[in-house]
């Protein structure tokens, strides 16, 4: 079985707000990047189907040559190649992305294809339901279980709810995102890292795919949230507790 | 602009969240002088829809068919496009949970359009409207300008103020016209039961960290719990040591709450589980590290052992 697994470069999610702001605003600042870690838990589920007859892992990445590192890191955790498409400096939406591992998806075929639920920069969770539209495949968005069947031809998930887990059964191709409890992803050994330098790579470019070259959301500014006062009124023990909720009448 | 709210049911009841997105159709409505509308999905809806009809809505669409028992994607989606294609809407929301999250981008295609998640705020950028929302796990705030004609959003329920009252709009039964394949089969649903208040719209909830050390624990946390007619909510921690199923954890990949009191109990406060609780109107923080993050975004703080001023305030309460 062959599957894709689109991986997202992503500013580390530990850099400081106005520094991430600064940088995408083009003004500087210096980030990270890293793999998008929803997308790394599918790369690493991936992975864990070899045992049930996945032979073929592709990494499908819409990024430029400068964060080839994370794409790097993802294969070496054990995928097979990569297809690398370059947004040629254009700020692409959800729905080109969308668009562009279409592309991908129609060409290579694949039993089914794994997403991270969300990219933690964007937090958009657009990408994945977009595809399986454009497709016309069923979807199974936030993903913490994964069995298939004996053929392989239907697959059943756990997907994480607001009223708990809900079980479907799910017809193949379709489109997987993942959540956090599906799995723990493997951290990509040195002697990987170097090997992955030599898998085939697939390189297309954005606008080779006839996809509308105009995004349908642009971003027009950006902000920090009105932060929380920073101070918090610090009380000794638990009566000066109770006392202070009593006075600001925040219980009875 | 022609609005439509894209109401929904959860366990045989209106979503809480629905609030939000009235009230957001009712904002933009305000702006340019329009009338919204809004369609209500689901099977066995009893007395839903009049309970939804109070917000002056000019028209309320039932779609009322056994293919909407269990939520799934793809009817949904081809419900909602046929009914917004029929009747020209194209101002389309939703409320920001699981249901409309899976289902909008997919919608958005369908229709051609732009769509924003989780709008916290609308604003004005060259006298265009624009959608204000949290980006990069709620530490920083972006402005979104969608340019097709159609407009598709969900809105964050911890931001918005309560719909205004109004009068009953029409009610429009409509036949979707969808069919449900063997595509994608519903098996259950696995839920933890509880007799607490939801989490997602309580106004008090307790909320357990790591530092509670035991599932056991929980029982002393639950405690505290009902002597408030709080709501228990809890870190990705706890969670993963399955302490407590997945639909209590709070934060970036859990639920986002806005109660008007939440006790963090030894919680250290990571970025990931405070973008859960930025709308919380009081964050009172219990933990024995003075220096935990929690005590930068919490109101009140108490630097102590947690197993000592757990059963304290339970006494004193
Ligand atoms: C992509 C991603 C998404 C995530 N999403 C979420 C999310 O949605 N929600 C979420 O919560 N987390 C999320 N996390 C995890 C998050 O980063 C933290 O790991 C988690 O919130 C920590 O939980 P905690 O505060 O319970 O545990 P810890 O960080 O271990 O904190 C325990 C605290 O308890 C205190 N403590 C210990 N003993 C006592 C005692 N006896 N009395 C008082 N205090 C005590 C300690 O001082 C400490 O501050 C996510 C992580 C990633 C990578
Ligand atoms: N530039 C990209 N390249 C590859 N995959 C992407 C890209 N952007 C988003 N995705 C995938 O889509 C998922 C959801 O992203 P988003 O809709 O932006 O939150 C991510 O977890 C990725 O798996």
């Amino acid at each position: 079985m062959k599957v894709l697994v689109t991986v997202k470069p992503v500013a580390d999610p530990n850099t400081p707000p106005a520094a991430w702001i600064a940088e995408q605003e083009g003004k500087g600042g210096s980030v990270n990047d890293v793999a998008n870690y929803f997308d790394l838990i599918a790369v690493e589920q991936a992975i864990r189907l070899k045992d049930i007859g996945v032979t073929d892992i592709c990494i499908v990445s819409v990024t430029d040559d400068s964060k080839m590192a994370q794409v790097r890191s993802a294969i070496a955790m054990g995928a097979n190649r990569a297809t690398l498409i370059d947004p040629e400096g254009k700020q692409l939406g959800a729905y080109q992305l969308a668009a562009s591992i279409a592309h991908v998806v129609k060409k290579e075929e694949p039993a089914f294809v794994l997403m991270g639920k969300q990219a933690t920069d964007d937090d958009a969770s657009q990408v994945g339901p977009l595809l399986a539209g454009m497709l016309g495949w069923p979807q199974a968005t936030f993903v913490s279980e994964i069995g298939f069947n004996d053929d392989r031809s239907r697959v059943t998930v756990g997907r994480e709810t607001d009223e708990g887990v809900e079980v479907l059964d799910v017809k193949l191709p379709a489109i997987i995102t993942c959540d956090l409890r599906l799995n723990e992803p493997r951290y990509a050994t040195l002697p990987n890292l170097i090997k992955s330098k030599k898998a085939p790579m697939e390189r297309l470019k954005f606008t080779d795919l006839g996809i509308e070259d105009k995004p349908r959301v642009t971003v027009e500014a950006y902000s920090l949230p009105p932060g929380r006062s920073g101070k918090a009124k610090m009380v000794a023990d638990t009566a000066e507790l109770l006392t202070t909720l009593k006075d600001m009448k925040l219980v009875d | 602009m022609n609005i439509l709210v894209v109401a929904e049911m959860q366990l045989g009841k209106l979503k809480p969240s629905n609030r939000a997105s009235i009230r957001m159709a009712q904002d933009l409505a305000k702006k340019d002088g329009d009338s919204f509308s809004m369609v209500l999905l689901g099977h066995q809806l009893g007395d839903a829809a009049n309970e939804l009809n109070r917000f002056g809505a000019k028209k309320l669409f039932v779609i009322d068919a056994p293919e909407f028992e269990h939520y799934l994607a793809k009817p949904l989606t081809d419900a909602v496009s046929n009914l917004a294609r029929e009747h020209g809407f194209d101002r389309i929301v939703g409320c920001e949970a699981t249901t409309a999250r899976d289902f909008f981008p997919r919608l958005a295609g369908a229709l051609d359009a732009g769509m924003c998640r989780g709008v916290s705020a609308l604003c004005e950028v060259n006298g265009e409207t624009c959608y204000q929302r949290a980006v990069f796990s709620g530490m920083a705030l972006r402005t979104e300008r969608i340019h097709t004609p159609i407009h598709v959003m969900t809105v964050d329920p911890t931001t918005m103020d309560d719909p205004t009252e109004g009068g009953a709009g029409e009610v429009v039964a409509f036949d979707a016209g969808v069919t449900v394949g063997d595509e994608i089969r519903f098996v259950e649903l696995r839920r933890a039961k509880s007799e607490r208040p939801d989490l997602s719209v309580a106004d008090r909830v307790v909320g357990a960290g790591r530092g509670i050390k035991s599932a056991e624990y929980l029982e002393t946390i639950g405690a505290l719990a009902d002597k408030l007619g709080a709501a228990v909510g809890a870190t990705r921690a706890v969670v993963d040591a399955g302490w407590l199923p997945n639909e209590f954890q709070v934060g970036q990949t859990g639920k986002a709450i806005a109660p008007k009191l939440y006790f963090a109990i030894g919680i250290s406060g990571a970025v990931q589980h405070a973008a859960g609780i930025r709308g919380a109107k009081t964050i009172v923080a219990i933990n024995k590290d003075a220096e935990a993050p929690i005590f930068k975004i919490a109101d009140i703080g108490i630097v102590a052992d947690l197993f000592d001023v757990v059963p304290q305030l339970i006494e004193g309460l």
